[in-house]
Order: C-alpha cells, then sequence, then structure tokens
C-alpha cells in the first residue's frame, strides 16, 4: 500500500537523512531573489563563496563544498523565447524543454537550436537544465553552444556596475571558465541571419545513447547565391577542444565554391587541422578527431540539400 | 523582498548540518495534500521526500542519470536528486503515492503489473510517472516517443521490451476512458460535457 500522507515517527529517518545527504550540508543560505538588481546584489554580497543556481543539474552534482551561499536566479522573468525569422531573444533560465518545444525555435534556422536541445540528457534533464546554464557552465561538450556559435549568438551579460553584451566567440575563458566572473548572463541574442531563401542549417551528434553527452557534436550553416556558390558559411564543434570552438579555416575555405564531394573532403581535412580532442571514458581523441570530419561531411551534406530543395521550391513557385 | 532560505536561527550549526534542519519553512503541495516542511537551505527535493516518508521516491545514482528519483512537479518529469528542495517553494509535486487516488490502481499501474513490467521494481515509479506525464500530453504515442519518455529512466533488470508494452496498453486505457463521454452523446453539448468531465477528473491529467 502507498504512503500517502507518510509522517512517519521521525527521529531517526532524519537523522539517517541528514547523513545521506553530506554534499549541502554546509551550504548556510539558499536565496531566491525576484529581481535582476536583486539578484545582482546578492551576487556581490556572497562573492566567491556563492554559486548560481537555475536548473540545479551542473550545481547539484558536482557538489562544490567550498559553495556556501546559492542564489537561485529561476524567479527574474527570464524564462521567454522571443523572436521571428530574421532574430531572437532567450531568456537565460528558458529550459531545454521549453527550447525543444518551441514553435518559433523548430522554425528558426532549420530547427537546428530546438534539435540541439531536445538531445541534452534525458526528458528529466531537460525539464531543469537551462540554456543559461550551459552556456555558463563552460561544458566543451554543451550542446547548445555549438549551436549558438553557429548562429553567431551574443549573450547579455549584467554586474552590479554595467550590463554588457559579448559575443561567444569571446565568452569562453577555457575548460570551465567563462567572462563572466561575478556577473549574471541575462540573455541570448541571435543577431539578425543573413538575408536569402537559400540556406541550411545542420546539427549532428554522436553519444553513446539517447541520454549520453556528445562524443562530439558539429553545428553548420550554409548561404548560396544565385549561381550555386557558398557566401556564408558557419561550422562550430563540441567537444573537440578545451571549449566549443569555430572551424573558421573550414568555412573560409568553402567561400565561393559549389557543393561537391572534393569540397566536403577538404573541408573535413581542415577541420580535422583545427580540433584538439582530448581522450577520456568515452572516446579515445583519434575517435573524436576521426568523428568530427564525419560529422562535419554530414552536416554540410544535410546543408546542402536543404539548399536544393530550397531552390526547387522556389522554381514550382514560379 | 527576496525569499531567504535559511535566515539566521540562532540554533544553526551549519558545519554540523544538524541544528540546520529548523531553517527554513517550505509551502508546497504533494500529491494534492498542503505540505508546510521544515528544511535545510542546501536540501535536495529527493532528501527531503524520503525523510518525509515518501520512498516510492527512490535513490539511485544521485547524479540525474537513472531516473529512480523521478517524480513530477506541476506535471513535468524532473530528477529530484538535482532539484533543491527550495526551489519546490509554491509548486505541485507528484510522487508515485499519488498516482493512484483511493484504493483503484492508475491504469499505468494495472498495466505494468499485467505485462508483467516490474522486475524488482525499483525503477518502476519513475517509469510510471515519466509515462503519465507522456500520456498527459500524447495520449496516442508511438512506440518510439514512449521509448524516448523512458530514455531518462534505467531498469537494471534491462527489461524494457514490457514497459514499453504497458505504456501503450494504458494509453488505450486512458483514451477509452476519456472516449465514453463523447460516445455517450453527439452536438456541441457533449462536447462541453466531455471538457467538464475532463476537468472533473484531474487525475487523468496531473
Amino acid at each position: 500500500m502507498p504512503i500517502a500522507d507518510g509522517r512517519l515517527p521521525i527521529g531517526n529517518i532524519r537523522q539517517s537523512a541528514i547523513e545521506n545527504n553530506l554534499m549541502f550540508d554546509h551550504i548556510e543560505r539558499f536565496y531566491q531573489p525576484n529581481s535582476v538588481r536583486e539578484a545582482l546584489l546578492l551576487l556581490r554580497k556572497v562573492g566567491k563563496r556563492g554559486r548560481i543556481v537555475a536548473g540545479a543539474t551542473d550545481v547539484a552534482t558536482q557538489a562544490d563544498r567550498s559553495i556556501r551561499y546559492l542564489v537561485d536566479v529561476t524567479r527574474l522573468g527570464l524564462n521567454y523565447i522571443r523572436g521571428n525569422n530574421r532574430g531572437c531573444l532567450i531568456g537565460a533560465t528558458t529550459t531545454m524543454a521549453t527550447l525543444e518545444h518551441s514553435w518559433v525555435l523548430r522554425k528558426f534556422a532549420g530547427g537546428i537550436l530546438a534539435k540541439a536541445a531536445a538531445t541534452c540528457g534525458s526528458i528529466q534533464n531537460r525539464n531543469m537544465a537551462t540554456v543559461g546554464g550551459n552556456l555558463a557552465n563552460a561544458s566543451p561538450a554543451a550542446d547548445t553552444a555549438s549551436v549558438l556559435l553557429a548562429l553567431d549568438a551574443e549573450v547579455v551579460v549584467a554586474s552590479s556596475k554595467r550590463k554588457r553584451k559579448i559575443a561567444l566567440t569571446e565568452f569562453y575563458a577555457g575548460t570551465h571558465q567563462t567572462v563572466l566572473d561575478s556577473g549574471l548572463l541575462l540573455e541570448v541574442i541571435i543577431p539578425t541571419l543573413p538575408g536569402g531563401g537559400r540556406m541550411g542549417w545542420s546539427f549532428q551528434k554522436l553519444g553513446r545513447t539517447e541520454t549520453d553527452i556528445s562524443l562530439v557534436n558539429v553545428a553548420a550553416g550554409i548561404q548560396i547565391d544565385a549561381h550555386g556558390r557558398i557566401k556564408w558559411a558557419r561550422i562550430a564543434l563540441g567537444a573537440v577542444g578545451p571549449t566549443p570552438l569555430r572551424a573558421r579555416k573550414a568555412e573560409e575555405l568553402l567561400l565561393g565554391n559549389t557543393f561537391s564531394e572534393d569540397l566536403l573532403t577538404r573541408a573535413g581535412a581542415a577541420v580535422e587541422k583545427e580540433v584538439s580532442p582530448i581522450s577520456d571514458g568515452r572516446a579515445s581523441a583519434e575517435y573524436r578527431r576521426e568523428m568530427s570530419v564525419v560529422l562535419t561531411r554530414r552536416a554540410l551534406r544535410e546543408c546542402a540539400a536543404q539548399t536544393v530543395e530550397a531552390a526547387s521550391r522556389r522554381h514550382m513557385a514560379r | 523582498m527576496a525569499a531567504i532560505r535559511g535566515e539566521d536561527s540562532g540554533l544553526r550549526t551549519p558545519h554540523l548540518g544538524l541544528m540546520v534542519m529548523n531553517d527554513h519553512q517550505l509551502d508546497l503541495m504533494v500529491n494534492g495534500e498542503m505540505k508546510q516542511w521544515d528544511i535545510a537551505p542546501g536540501d535536495l527535493l529527493l532528501d527531503v521526500l524520503r525523510r518525509e516518508g515518501y520512498f516510492g521516491v527512490k535513490r539511485g545514482c544521485e547524479t540525474g542519470e537513472c531516473g529512480a528519483c523521478t517524480v513530477l512537479v506541476d506535471g513535468k518529469p524532473i530528477n529530484s536528486c538535482m532539484m533543491f528542495a527550495a526551489q519546490a517553494e509554491g509548486r505541485h509535486v507528484l510522487t508515485i503515492e499519488g498516482v493512484a487516488p483511493g484504493d483503484k490502481l492508475d491504469p499505468l499501474q494495472e498495466a505494468f503489473l499485467e505485462y508483467g513490467a516490474v522486475q524488482c521494481g525499483y525503477c518502476t515509479p519513475g517509469m510510471i510517472l515519466s509515462a503519465k506525464a507522456l500520456l498527459a500530453e500524447r495520449p496516442d504515442p508511438t512506440e518510439a516517443e514512449v521509448r524516448e519518455a523512458l530514455a531518462g529512466n534505467f531498469c537494471r533488470c534491462t527489461g524494457y521490451l514490457k514497459p514499453v508494452e504497458a505504456v501503450l496498453a494504458a494509453a488505450k486505457v486512458y483514451r477509452a476512458h476519456a472516449a465514453k463521454p463523447v460516445k455517450a452523446k453527439t452536438s456541441q453539448k457533449s462536447k462541453r460535457k466531455s471538457q467538464r468531465s475532463k476537468v472533473a477528473n484531474p487525475s487523468a491529467r496531473s
């Protein structure tokens, strides 16, 4: 029978629960500010012994014992997606599940951000994890980070003194390190994408299981002109370097060319030189390097197919 | 003003973690009942629920991988090992104890029994809650959707086929329940009625 209202004689149970939860017995305060201003004041007050919590998926699993204060930022009104087909603003505490199911994002840029969000762990994880946390945690394998790099995203960061915009390419200082310092990430801005209907987008992820962290992920975006030549290209990769990275040499190599298997091979070779993966329990550096090439080619092939589709749709409309 | 969890209480000895319990009061709804609990600022929802006797919430990996600690917060499945209890303030938590109102089992629970989807049973509460959230959103899921919904619930007895079959079977039962009032009458009146019956029977959706 279920214990519906289980107020059992508590004494011993309570004691054992305390013993079980040694991870967070050192937390002295849990702050839940209701405004950004309040949150910033608190963050300044708690300093290095404080930590920001949103979805808590990283904080709860890392269990850093030096932390004494937690500042919950989920009540600051930063849960929103505002956008159209030209650009997009996303609040920092918007969950992965919200990104995944957003109609705006499912259409925006081939839906790659929604697709990437849908691969971030299990449904339980995605109902908690936030896009701001995915960036601020600065894991090289963060799935939304590569997509946002490919979309030229910027982040709005506030400190008690000022508010500034930082390009995502300038945001990372190293593995699990950002330039945030004691600042608070408020918003992700996806600027207006290059105009023109012949765009192609792709997000590719390789993990061991449905809910696994990326062994390698690739986000790519391509725009081609009326003659089928590539005039804009973005290739970003995750889990193959100290931070999520743009493969700029491969991007440059694509410009001005038309799609061909030879071009994809050359782009793959360029990517191979730009990545610097490590070996860990999940995969070896060699495997990750090889897979970066494979996934890049796959991503570009998908992009190419979409640009062809876009062209034929236009042709049909005429 | 900010709600401050863990204001000075004089009795607090944070380094031992003993008296911290009295530090903060958490108001939330669990399985439809209002609760007021004393928690420590660093308490995880999993620990608080088990301390209060909800032993259907299982302690598994404690790193958000296995899903044994799954509960529904405002209808959505989350890992209670990764949520701070303070974050559940003012929200509705559903544990396996609240899935069957009264003595009658939920169709999902019936189906798990009927299909032999329970082996050791440790993952079962989480699986049923994940499935419940799925069926509330998608009354007619495909097998792939069921598998995806259960992807965050590990079964180390390796029994995945039976739970998937059970969820698909339970979905049919749910749909049959939902369809009944519409079948009885036609026209707009019945539509309104079926809407009303949905409201009157929130357990089918929550």
